[in-house]
């Protein structure tokens, strides 16, 4: 075990997150802002760049998430997510915390052959394949975002706990996956105090909170991918045996247990999307912006199978013909999947390096749109008419180049963790041809 | 396994920094007028991609044939603006060597804020470093950097 | 506890009330204005498309674009264009003094059918009598301006204003006016100069230069200054930058005329090419600028496009900037 740091050894730490009240208002302010987003895309301009569904959501919100929360504080964003929050307001039948009677829900048990992420997966490719549409039109993204909302309360009325959350949130998996890079953790501070404790009140929830709603059993939790920061157990637990620690980066990954082809796979989707969308969205190809854009022309199909086959085949084909070259000890599958987590890394640096040059461009719109978020000529912070102007654009080769670089290198670090646990010194060679593949040509597509 | 020391770290940090200052070789051409006749529509620059060398004066000239657009050079700052059948033209030096984004600055449609091209002056350093970077980073990890894991590392 | 829960309640309905507050905010300030929202031609254009008012009370007008940069003027009138930046709404007050129907048009080019994007505004209220204005002159002439207008006779190179000048006293002074240059084609004041006793020692393409001495003294620097604008901003996506009909939106058009080609050119007088203007094409797909431009600005990108065939004045036609 490396070094680890619990934050709630300061009291005003603690209190800051047990305490109902911080968490709330943040989610409300973020709940209200959520449906004026919806609001928005409905009734403002159809002009995605003066309104503010689409500078909130994809700009504002995106490169908080990306270039902030996930990386430095991994599902922190899960902590204060709106989206589940009507949901679990009806399902809890309380708006802050128990009340001693029951909510709405029918309370079943989400399918057991349906825990795993392979829905997220889907979810994320077929968002990815309306991307351009989603990204542009507000229209859309308020139908896409209150979509998501009524799925989550559907979901919580049916099933117990945000299985929304956890088995559908097409955001949820990227998030999960990449959480297990942060430097923040969510874990049990003695192994020995829980298995002694009958009660389990952090999974069965008592007076003073919820049961899990990730459906986590702390004491069994390894990795950061099902625990969503709500901090339930940190109200729970009878023997304050919870730590919020700060960690090491990456500390998720390279480990025996906790591995599965599902999230392997999300790697993957990941790492193409990633590609994808530096071309689509970055590139000078008008032709596949173009493609991307007209929703079932054929040339969309070929974008969705540029995209689809990218991220399902290519890529972890590609990466499964080098896991064999490996020649590995454990089973072709296994091996695939214990490997696939240290491209974690570098994928997230491909997506931190895309957003910012795509959010470098499009900064400049959020302080107009803020002062003006219909797009119905209001000037609110007087910052309505500021022209539009990139920023950061001496920075940004630097950053990016400077980003990409340090993600091969935590890669195939992560890959040698990897080999090392597993026994398998080899894995190494193979990953850090396809780091030097991935990143070479994500270098090439933002910088070329 | 080796371990990988304070001082190993800063070896490592310190050649990171000095492959970030290496010089790119840069096309040692005479500097000339280069005269580009830049078409935009919704939504693309055709051609999309402007070579030049470092030192060249560029002169794009902007013809639009659909709506109003824009052409922002990123890095060099000027614009021009064009409507069919007003043509607008911009002259500058490109006197910096790198890749810099050609963008719409006149909101032309959906894809609007997707627009744009690429201008090459001589070669990207950044590109090389990037590539010489990473490829120590590789390098770095692979043969000297200690891994971390959770149980029974070493 | 129970005082805690009332608490979160109260937040959450302040919070929701703050963001319905937005559309209701609108509504009240929607009941004295009036939104004209302008769309690319293919997705509709301006919507509405008709307003009625009544004459002499000011109306607050919203302006704004759902896509892509327009323009909003009112035809005929020297009221400023407004530009109308895509999701930048743009607030005008106008007062019709006089009651009847006007034309607002865009102004930027949005697409090949800009040229459709236009509406009325029709304004009520007790007739005044209109001051007549007397009928465009190729009425006036009776002029048939979809027949063909060939030229039989051309000139060898580009007719220069400053080399004709050189002779400009041969020329009789009854053919020195304004009045005389609008009503005749190129093609037939040459053949009255040349049939003239007076240019016998001149050659063919000497009388063509008086010609064009003839055309530049029938207009202005200015007025050429003014056509080349008008030109650029309404003529030149299909007509072409250099007369040439090669402009982008030239290949959805049924016709296209060469400006520069002195057979079209020469074949017309004036007083045709601006009944063309005008009235535009039936069967082509030329706008009419009838109720668009005033009568000066009709004059002045007609005086503009011959210089597309001769060399009038230094400078035109415009080219590149
Ligand atoms: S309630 Fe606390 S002590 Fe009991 S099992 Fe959960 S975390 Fe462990
Ligand atoms: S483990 Fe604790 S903080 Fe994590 S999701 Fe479950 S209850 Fe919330
Ligand atoms: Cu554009």
């Amino acid at each position: 075990m490396t070094a680890r740091f619990d934050v709630l050894r300061y009291p005003w730490v603690r209190r800051l997150v047990v305490s109902r009240w911080p968490q709330y208002l943040v989610r409300v302010t973020l709940l209200a802002l959520f449906l004026l987003a919806v609001l928005v895309g409905w009734l403002g301009t159809p002009v995605g760049n003066r309104n503010f569904a689409i500078v909130g959501v994809w700009i504002a919100w995106w490169a908080v998430l990306i270039l902030v929360a996930v990386p430095f504080l991994g599902r922190a964003w899960c902590s204060v997510c709106p989206l589940p929050l009507p949901g679990e307001w009806l399902q809890q039948g309380s708006l802050l915390g128990p009340r001693g009677r029951g909510g709405w829900s029918l309370g079943r048990r989400w399918p057991r052959r349906w825990r795993h992420i392979w829905l997220q997966n889907a979810g994320f490719t077929v968002l990815a394949l309306f991307s351009a549409v989603i990204l542009t039109r507000p229209g859309v993204t308020a139908w896409v975002l209150l979509g998501l909302v009524l799925l989550a309360v559907g979901v919580s009325l049916v099933y117990e706990r945000r299985a929304f959350c956890r088995y559908l949130c097409p955001v949820g998996g990227f998030i999960g996956l990449y959480a297990q890079a942060a430097p923040l953790e969510l874990r049990v501070k003695d192994p020995a105090v829980c298995a002694a404790h009958t009660e389990k009140a952090c999974y069965t929830g008592n007076e003073q909170g919820f049961g899990c709603p990730w459906g986590t059993f702390p004491l069994g939790m390894v990795r950061n991918d099902v625990c969503g920061l709500c901090f339930e157990c940190l109200r729970t637990c009878t023997y304050d045996n919870l730590a919020l620690n700060i960690r090491p980066l990456g500390a998720d990954l390279a480990q025996r247990r906790g591995a599965k082809l599902d999230e392997a796979f999300k790697a993957f989707i990941l790492l193409g999307s990633a590609l994808t969308y530096a071309a689509v969205f970055l590139g000078p190809w008008g032709a596949l912006k173009d493609a991307a854009y007209d929703v079932g022309a054929p040339s969309w199909w070929g974008y969705a199978a540029l995209l689809v086959g990218l991220s399902w085949v290519i890529l972890p084909g590609l990466f499964s013909l080098g896991v064999w070259a490996g020649r590995p000890r454990l089973s072709w599958r296994r091996a695939f999947t214990v490997l696939a987590y240290a491209l974690v890394p570098l994928g997230l640096a491909m997506w931190a390096a895309f957003s910012l040059a795509f959010v470098a461009a499009s900064v400049a719109y959020v302080l107009p749109v803020l002062s003006d978020p219909f797009g119905w000529g209001w000037d609110l912070l007087g910052t309505a008419g500021w022209a539009w102007r990139p920023v950061l654009d001496g920075w940004l080769p630097l950053l990016q180049a400077g980003l990409l670089a340090l993600g091969a290198f935590w890669s195939v670090r992560t890959a040698r963790g990897i080999g090392a646990i597993w026994g398998w010194p080899r894995a190494v060679y193979p990953v850090a041809g396809y780091v030097a593949l991935m990143t070479g040509g994500m270098l090439w597509l933002l910088l070329g | 396994m080796r371990n990988f020391g304070e001082w190993r770290w800063g070896i490592g940090l310190v050649v990171a920094v000095l492959v970030l200052g290496l010089p790119v070789p840069q096309p040692q051409a005479k500097p000339q007028e280069r005269v580009f006749r830049v078409t935009a529509r919704q939504f693309a620059f055709e051609p999309p991609v402007l070579q030049v060398n470092p030192g060249d004066r560029v002169v794009i000239e902007l013809r639009s044939s659909d709506v109003v657009h824009g052409l922002y050079v990123e890095g060099y700052d000027v614009e021009a603006v064009a409507e069919p059948g007003q043509p607008d033209r911009i002259v500058f030096v490109a006197d910096r060597p790198g890749t810099y984004r050609l963008r719409c600055s006149v909101t032309c449609g959906d894809l609007h804020p997707f627009m744009g091209g690429k201008l090459r002056v001589g070669r990207n350093p950044w590109l090389w470093k990037g590539a010489a970077l990473a490829l120590w980073g590789v390098t770095l990890a692979l043969f000297a950097a200690r891994p971390r894991t959770r149980e029974g590392g070493r | 506890m129970k005082h805690s829960h009332a608490l979160a309640l109260a937040t959450l309905v302040f919070l929701f009330t703050g963001v319905a507050l937005g559309p209701v905010r609108r509504w009240w300030r929607n009941r004295e204005v009036v939104e004209i929202r302008a769309r690319m031609p293919e997705r509709g254009g301006f919507s509405p498309k008709a307003l009625t008012v009544p004459a002499g009370t000011p109306v607050r007008l919203r302006l704004v674009s759902d896509d892509v940069v327009h323009g909003f003027a009112i035809g005929g009138q020297d009221a400023p264009v407004v530009d109308l930046y895509p999701g930048k709404p743009v607030e005008v007050t106008l007062t019709f003094d006089r009651p009847g129907t006007y034309t607002f048009y865009c102004t930027r080019w949005c697409g090949p059918n800009h040229w459709r994007m236009r509406g009325t505004i029709t304004v009520e209220g007790p007739t005044t009598p209109e001051p007549t204005s007397p009928p465009p002159l190729y009425v006036q002439l009776g002029l048939d301006i979809d027949a063909p207008h060939e030229a039989t006779v051309v000139p060898q190179e580009r007719p220069r204003a400053f080399r004709g000048q050189r002779w400009a006293s041969r020329i009789p002074p009854e053919m020195q006016t304004v009045e005389y240059v609008r009503t005749h084609a190129p093609e037939e004041v040459w053949l009255t100069l040349r049939a003239l006793p007076a240019t016998a020692d001149l050659d063919d393409q000497q009388v063509w230069d008086l010609v064009a001495y003839l055309w530049r003294q029938a207009t202005s620097r200015e007025a050429l200054a003014e056509g080349a604008r008008l030109y650029a901003q309404q003529c030149a996506a299909c007509h072409g930058e250099a007369g040439q009909g090669d402009g982008p939106f030239a290949p959805q058009q049924v016709t296209m005329p060469d400006f520069t080609d002195p057979a079209w050119s020469f074949g017309a007088s004036p007083a045709l090419w601006q009944g063309k203007v005008l009235r535009g094409g039936m069967g082509t797909t030329m706008p009419s600028w009838g109720l668009i431009f005033t009568e000066e600005q009709t004059w002045a990108v007609v005086d503009y496009l011959w210089t597309f065939s001769m060399d009038l004045e230094p400078g035109f036609p415009s080219t590149v900037p």
